[in-house]
């Protein structure tokens, strides 16, 4: 029943701009570190020559959690105001389909936007890098799908709060603002504790044990999504 | 025993202590258009909203085919068509895809589409991003919406609200046909009487969220009773003459004005005022509007 309400999201969120949010995130990154490689093209290779590859991930990697947290902001906000916009939900939710399954069809929906997002992100930064003429050095793969993937997982949390915010209201404002301050915030989580759940995208990459963080963002995303869910089910919809 | 498709018992639905719906008892037969009336704000969209499942009533019961709502909600869904309030659309999609978006969940064939459209009379249209339509035209997708599922009970909350005379001409019509047509029960709600008269059969009306009348259009005519005027030479006295034959009454510019009573009362009555030597002038009844009869109910007056 869920992938029938999937395939109907599918359908509606065609004009909205959401894939186009979902391409200029990850492409917009890629742009950046073209232009970033483009102008200081000798240093940046003298700097890097023992490991080119490694080199431009870790140009690109600072700027994934906050893409990733804004990026997840918005698709969740223009997935939610799709039905907001019209009042729609009381047409959709009078269908015979579980509201918990209309809840995660569109958490399924909004987490595969975002796996397009990384995989751009992932196939974009090679691209780049063959571009930038690193071809004569092997390309690190597992790290070039790391540098999206590994986030992704870490900011679970964020993501699935963001949509129960914007699932709750249909005043967008609350939920758009949670998620740009914790996007601005979030670089700066690193210099407080590692028990903050906003630097774990960043921990999921730049510590000695990055699959813990990877791993603790999904569980805690896990438990998010459950109250999520359950409010999302019980509330009246007017 | 007739079918009973909507039942409802004790319904009460309260915002922060105040009842917007409370000891409703609804009662809808199968295959008759059920109109349910009250001004705005008596609880209507509230009870329809209950009705489908989409708030959870305070305390009171639900049952739809036979089947309490709370645990059989997905199975009697499948079978109710519904459109509440406004039209509920995704502009930037064609009627088309509107439809394709509710066809996936419902999981019917993809002809139903063409069907339902043909139906509301959009055919040729459904190309069109729906923002661009009339009120009206939103208002007959939301109907070929509801379609669908081919309902055995369709609930349409105010069909006809903001639409032009043509526009609510045609809905009528359309609501009308669907009982005869396919055997659809339908729920109809309106705060307009002369809507409600002129599609259904049974009539609801509910007054601060109370139920203040439930019985058939034809009883609510009968009941809009009608008083009786006389113009006569000496009213005063034809006053006392009245009250002393227990016909109560009371003047009116000039004019005795009693209550109904039977034909053999007013050739009793008229014959003893002519005896009295009053003249008399006119004779005439003055049969109440049902509209004045229903304001009268939904203003507080008593049945």
């Amino acid at each position: 029943m869920m992938w029938r309400a999937l395939s109907a999201d599918w359908l509606k969120i065609r004009g909205k701009g959401i894939w186009f949010l979902a391409f200029l995130g990850p492409l917009g990154l890629i742009a950046m570190q073209g232009l970033n490689f483009g102008l200081r093209y000798d240093y940046l290779r003298g700097q890097y020559r023992e490991d080119l590859w490694g080199g431009l991930l870790s140009e690109v990697v600072p700027f994934v959690p906050i893409a990733l947290y804004l990026g997840g902001t918005l698709i969740c906000s223009l997935i939610a105001n799709v039905e907001h916009q019209t009042s729609a939900w009381k047409q959709l939710l009078a269908l015979p389909v579980s509201r918990t399954a209309v809840f995660m069809a569109k958490l399924l929906l909004c987490l595969l936007l975002l796996i397009v997002s990384c995989l751009l992100l992932s196939a974009g930064t090679v691209v780049l890098g063959l571009l930038l003429g690193f071809g004569a050095q092997p390309i690190p793969l597992a790290d070039v799908l790391r540098i999206g993937f590994a986030a992704y997982a870490a900011a679970m949390p964020v993501i699935a709060l963001q949509l129960w915010l914007s699932l709750s209201s249909r005043n967008q404002t609350l939920p758009v603002s949670v998620g740009l301050t914790l996007s601005l915030v979030s670089p700066f989580g690193v210099y407080f504790t590692e028990w903050m759940p906003l630097s774990w995208p960043v921990l999921a990459w730049s510590d000695p044990r990055p699959w813990l963080f990877s791993g603790a963002g999904l569980l805690l995303g896990l438990l998010v999504i459950l109250p999520g869910a359950i409010h999302f089910a019980r509330k009246d919809v007017d | 025993m007739k079918d009973t498709v909507i039942e409802t018992k004790n319904l009460l639905k309260e915002y922060r202590g105040r009842a917007a719906v409370k000891n409703l008892n609804l009662n809808i037969t199968k295959g008759e258009i059920y109109g349910f009336l009250g001004p705005n704000g008596a609880g209507k969209t509230t009870t329809i909203r209950m009705l489908l499942g989409l708030i959870k009533p305070t305390s009171g019961s639900i049952e739809i085919f036979g089947k309490e709502l709370r645990a059989n909600r997905m199975q009697i869904l499948r079978k109710v068509g519904s459109l509440v309030e406004s039209p509920s659309y995704y502009g930037h999609l064609s009627a088309w895809d509107n439809l394709e978006a509710i066809r996936r969940i419902l999981g019917v064939p993809k002809v139903r589409i063409a069907e339902v459209l043909e139906i509301v009379s959009l055919t040729g249209e459904e190309t069109r991003p729906v923002k661009g339509f009339s009120l009206g035209m939103k208002q007959r997708l939301g109907i070929a919406a509801a379609l669908l599922g081919s309902p055995e009970l369709l609930i349409l909350d105010e069909p006809t609200n903001g639409l032009d005379p043509s526009g609510i001409q045609e809905i009528r019509s359309l609501i009308k046909r669907l009982p005869g047509e396919q055997g659809i029960t339908v729920l109809v709600s309106s705060h307009l009487l002369s809507e409600i008269e002129q599609m259904a059969g049974t009539v609801g009306i509910i007054r601060e969220g109370q139920m203040v009348y439930q019985d058939t259009i034809a009883h609510l005519q009968q009941q809009a009773a009608g008083h009786l005027r006389l113009a006569l030479s000496e009213p005063e006295t034809a006053l006392m003459t009245a009250v002393r034959r227990g016909c109560g009454g009371e003047l009116q510019e000039g004019r005795l004005v009693l209550p109904r009573m039977s034909d053999a009362r007013v050739s009793l009555l008229v014959k003893e005022l002519v005896e009295e030597g009053h003249a008399i002038y006119r004779v005439e009844e003055h049969r109440q509007s049902l509209e004045e009869f229903f304001l009268q109910v939904v203003g507080g007056g008593e049945l």
